[in-house]
């Protein structure tokens, strides 16, 4: 795992003990969602990073969408009450009609008309064509977003993100959430 | 999203965010963000509009050429 100079979410415990006796043992208690009990993680401190020269970079795709390829990987739990933190690869090539959508907490209207709302894998193909962009990366990281366990998105999703960014060789990360 | 843009900068790769609910995602403070004001469901724009996602995909990819940490950019378009 690697080690974070700066949290990734300031003061987790903290968060992680509130979460779990207020959000999570209402609904444990009840089977009822009362988001006035949420509390949305937050941090104050910022992230440096450098510039990249989009030209020259290679760019890995980031999405929350919920999408997995139809006919040959397993769906995201959608129905989880307290969501699903694995992730699907998806070659970037794919034709957009070969992948599907599993998350049950936004309307699918638009996604289903055109999918490059959420995953434009035809338009960063085009911008690395085009120049705009290095290149693409040969896949497409994809989670389904709802995560109400900020604390399992540290521990458990992030480093399944972290290790297939490092095996895509990317140099940078676009972040399309649903 | 924050959350994990936080994680893959630290990582050493430069991350940028398109989003179209700019509160809540900047809560995170996340190194670079463009936040849209497109619709829950259409983050890049309007289904089988490809030039609104292209001008929405390529602010937040121009992101990338700067240095984080960035104040949130807001892009007119919806």
């Amino acid at each position: 795992m690697t080690d974070f100079t700066i949290p990734i979410l300031e003061d987790q415990a903290g968060w992680a003990a509130r979460y779990t006796t207020g959000w999570l043992k209402h609904h444990q208690d009840t089977g009822q969602f009362d988001w006035k009990l949420y509390e949305k993680p937050s941090n104050a401190q910022p992230i440096a990073g450098g510039a990249v020269k989009l030209s020259q970079a290679r760019v890995v795709l980031i999405s929350s969408a919920g999408g997995y390829l139809r006919d040959s990987q397993a769906p995201f739990d959608a129905p989880h009450p307290y969501g699903d933190y694995s992730i699907r690869l998806v070659p970037t090539g794919t034709p957009l009609n070969q992948i599907a959508i599993a998350h049950d907490h936004y309307d699918h209207a638009s996604v289903d008309a055109d999918r490059q709302v959420l995953l434009p894998l035809r338009h960063l193909e085009d911008l690395a064509r085009e120049g705009v962009i290095g290149s693409v990366s040969p896949n497409v990281i994809n989670f389904m977003g709802y995560l109400p366990d900020a604390a399992r998105v540290v521990d458990e999703l992030i480093p399944h993100i972290i290790e297939a960014v490092y095996a895509e060789q990317a140099d940078a990360a676009l972040l399309v959430p649903s | 999203m924050g959350l994990i843009a936080r994680a893959v900068e630290q990582f050493g790769v430069a991350t940028t965010v398109a989003t179209w609910n700019g509160d809540r995602t900047w809560l995170t403070r996340p190194p670079r963000v463009l936040f849209a004001k497109t619709a829950r469901g259409s983050t890049l724009g309007a289904p089988g509009d490809a030039a609104q996602q292209r001008r929405v995909i390529e602010a937040t990819l121009a992101l990338l050429e700067r240095d984080a940490p960035l104040e949130p950019v807001t892009l007119d378009e919806a």
